[in-house]
């Protein structure tokens, strides 16, 4: 009994203290007041709004993904993390309007919508200076940062706009809409279109390059390949620098060429509209939508009537691929090539994972990656691969709706897809935005969306 | 305990850049190897041409050479017992577009950008390894490594030292 009576006393006033009431809430009797009261609005985004989705390797800084280091605390394990294995969103694209993104191996370059002088930000490897000079200390150049910083370029006007971005291997070149094109980074093989310098220090080099015109011709267009560089110009001529032991530059040798020259071969009395190289290989497409290619072709991807492993001319594809059709986007890869046609269809040859099967194939001739694989099936019929893009060893394609499909070899996570097994056919990256384009890389991939609401 | 074999370890220009690669693969020569000397140098095509004379006439052979004067490369000679065939089989396939499949987890298939950017050499054998070596270290003496440096590191005591980044002889 005495028992009890030490529970129910115990009990009593916590019970009360504790208890909440669901009906303390005051509630609207007068409807009047109810219409006077204030409506939530969610906030809906701008069409012009974008967002930034990065995964891969993220040791090396290339993700931007760094925060700053606070006080101890549970959540201190972001700060140490190697590899993002799902797409994350990057908090550098909410602070500025991110207009383009380039990835070269192991950095990011990113373009930002601004009238200052901070237009251009990288992150990542800086050992060749490739993404401009850093320094918290004099003599003390930064080989690797964590976050994005702005790269300093001596614009004329702070007017100009960036319309176009791209990263090679230790090189990058910003497309202005009237200054040309500034290159900085790596020079060994003259990628940067300026005299090659023997024994010149990358590490800490302050150097751009500003290439105005080619020939009379403005630069609409750049592609840089791991170790060259590819210009397009006004009229649709393609202009090359850089390395060129396999043909790569397609001048016709296999030296390197340290000022810009134009392609020789097929393409010269052509209008190319784009470009697209990412390993050694290139491809150009011409406002007809007919293919033209050179440079590394130990993988057919070049594929030329007799065995020639090394093509230093452009030469014209359009038997290879007939009855294709219209050629709408290109994307060459390490040992492979990606095409996709007016109808939507995307077409792969070279060596590798294709996307065909659970086996590495080697392929002469395109073949068809069902479109089933790309979404379109009896329910959503319009589905058309719209966009593609080629890593080293993984293979992208956008689709109309905005989704993003990646197969191919999974390098530190490369894919997006949660784990690092290779991936033998296309699978959706599950990411939560309308994606308009995506940069792959050697081991790390950066997509540009649109938010869906 | 087996006698110690010499190699020589070249570690090319792109993986030098990448800080992360070049980590990586200098943890693996020192935690499995003896790193008996080390030098950084930057090639011209001339000396580069001169190593590579095996390769002459190959197609690949300009892109090589063109490939290793294009910045510094790291050179080890590092000993173990089995030395050659374990740094070969650390390395993996020389084709990288090829050999990763096949053998995802070596150093070629994880760091390598091409068949010519498959980030290290190793020497394939004895006498190669000892022209390679005599080639970079005209001063490496093999007479003195048999008779008095390869009892020393093999039975000690030795000590890492990381600003040669080589073993060196524990005072």
């Amino acid at each position: 009994m005495n028992a009890i009576k030490v529970i129910l006393r115990s009990r009593t006033p916590c019970a009360v203290g504790n208890r909440l009431y669901a009906t303390t809430k005051k509630k609207i009797s007068d409807p009047d007041e109810e219409e006077s009261l204030p409506i939530f609005q969610y906030p809906v985004s701008k069409s012009s709004d974008r967002r930034m989705y990065v995964w891969g390797l993220a040791e090396t800084g290339a993700l931007g993904l760094h925060m700053p280091r606070g006080k101890k605390s549970r959540k201190q394990y972001r700060n140490n993390f190697s590899m993002c294995w799902h797409p994350m969103r990057s908090s550098f694209a909410e602070r500025f309007d991110v207009t383009h993104v380039a990835a070269g191996y192991g950095f990011t370059v990113t373009s930002i919508k601004t009238s200052e002088q901070q237009k251009v930000f990288g992150t990542g490897i800086n050992t060749d200076s490739q993404i401009g000079y850093h320094a918290p200390r004099i003599g003390h150049p930064l080989e690797l940062l964590l976050s994005p910083s702005p790269i300093f370029l001596p614009y004329k006007s702070l007017e100009t706009r960036i319309i176009g971005l791209s990263a090679g291997r230790a090189h990058t070149a910003v497309l202005t809409d009237n200054e040309g094109v500034f290159t900085l980074g790596n020079n060994a093989y003259g990628q940067c279109g300026r005299k090659i310098h023997n024994n010149e220090e990358y590490r800490g080099s302050m150097a751009t390059h500003n290439i105005k015109k080619l020939g009379v011709e403005k630069i609409v267009n750049v592609c840089c390949g791991q170790d060259h560089t590819l210009f397009v110009t006004e009229g649709g001529k393609v202009y090359a620098c850089g390395w060129g032991a396999d043909g790569q530059t397609g001048l016709g040798t296999y030296e390197n060429q340290a000022i810009p020259a134009m392609v020789k071969g097929d393409i010269t009395s052509e209008k190319i509209v784009k470009v697209a190289s990412t390993g050694d290989c290139v491809l150009a497409l011409n406002e007809h939508g007919e293919l033209f290619g050179w440079g590394n072709s130990e993988y057919g991807q070049v594929p030329m009537a007799t065995t020639q492993q090394q093509v230093n001319m452009s030469y014209a594809l359009v038997s290879f691929t007939k009855g294709l059709g219209k050629i709408i986007d290109v994307a060459a890869g390490g040992s492979f090539c990606l095409i996709v046609n007016e109808a939507g269809d995307a077409f792969v040859w070279g060596y590798g994972l294709l996307g065909l099967g659970p086996n590495v194939q080697h392929s002469r001739t395109p073949k068809q990656i069902p479109a089933p694989l790309f979404g379109r099936n009896e329910f959503n019929p319009t589905s058309m691969v719209q966009k593609v893009a080629c890593g080293i060893g993984h293979l992208a394609a956008i689709t109309n709706s905005g989704d993003l499909y990646m197969w191919g070899r999974n390098r530190q996570g490369c894919l997006g897809l949660g784990h690092t097994k290779d991936q033998y056919f296309p699978l959706k990256v599950s990411i939560g935005a309308h994606v308009l384009d995506v940069a792959c890389s050697v081991d790390h991939s950066v997509a540009t969306c649109k938010p869906f609401i | 305990m087996q006698k110690l074999e010499l190699t020589l370890a070249i570690i090319k220009p792109h993986a030098i850049k990448n800080p992360i690669a070049l980590s990586y693969i200098r943890n693996v020569l020192r935690n499995k190897f003896v790193v008996v000397k080390t030098k950084r140098v930057s090639l011209d095509k001339e000396s580069a041409s001169k190593f590579y004379e095996e390769h002459v006439g190959k197609f690949f052979y300009n892109r090589l050479i063109t490939f290793m004067a294009s910045g510094a490369i790291d050179l080890h000679v590092i000993a173990h017992c089995n030395a050659i065939e374990l740094w070969r089989r650390i390395l993996g396939p020389t084709s990288v577009y090829k050999g990763q499949f096949k053998e995802p987890n070596c150093l070629r298939s994880i760091f390598g950008l091409s068949d010519t950017r498959n980030v290290a050499h190793g020497s394939d054998s004895l006498e190669s390894a000892a022209r390679e070596i005599k080639f970079f270290f005209p001063d490496f003496s093999f007479y003195k490594w048999h008779n008095d440096d390869e009892e020393l590191y093999r039975k000690g005591p030795i000590i890492f030292n990381n600003y040669l980044f080589q073993h060196v002889r524990r005072l």
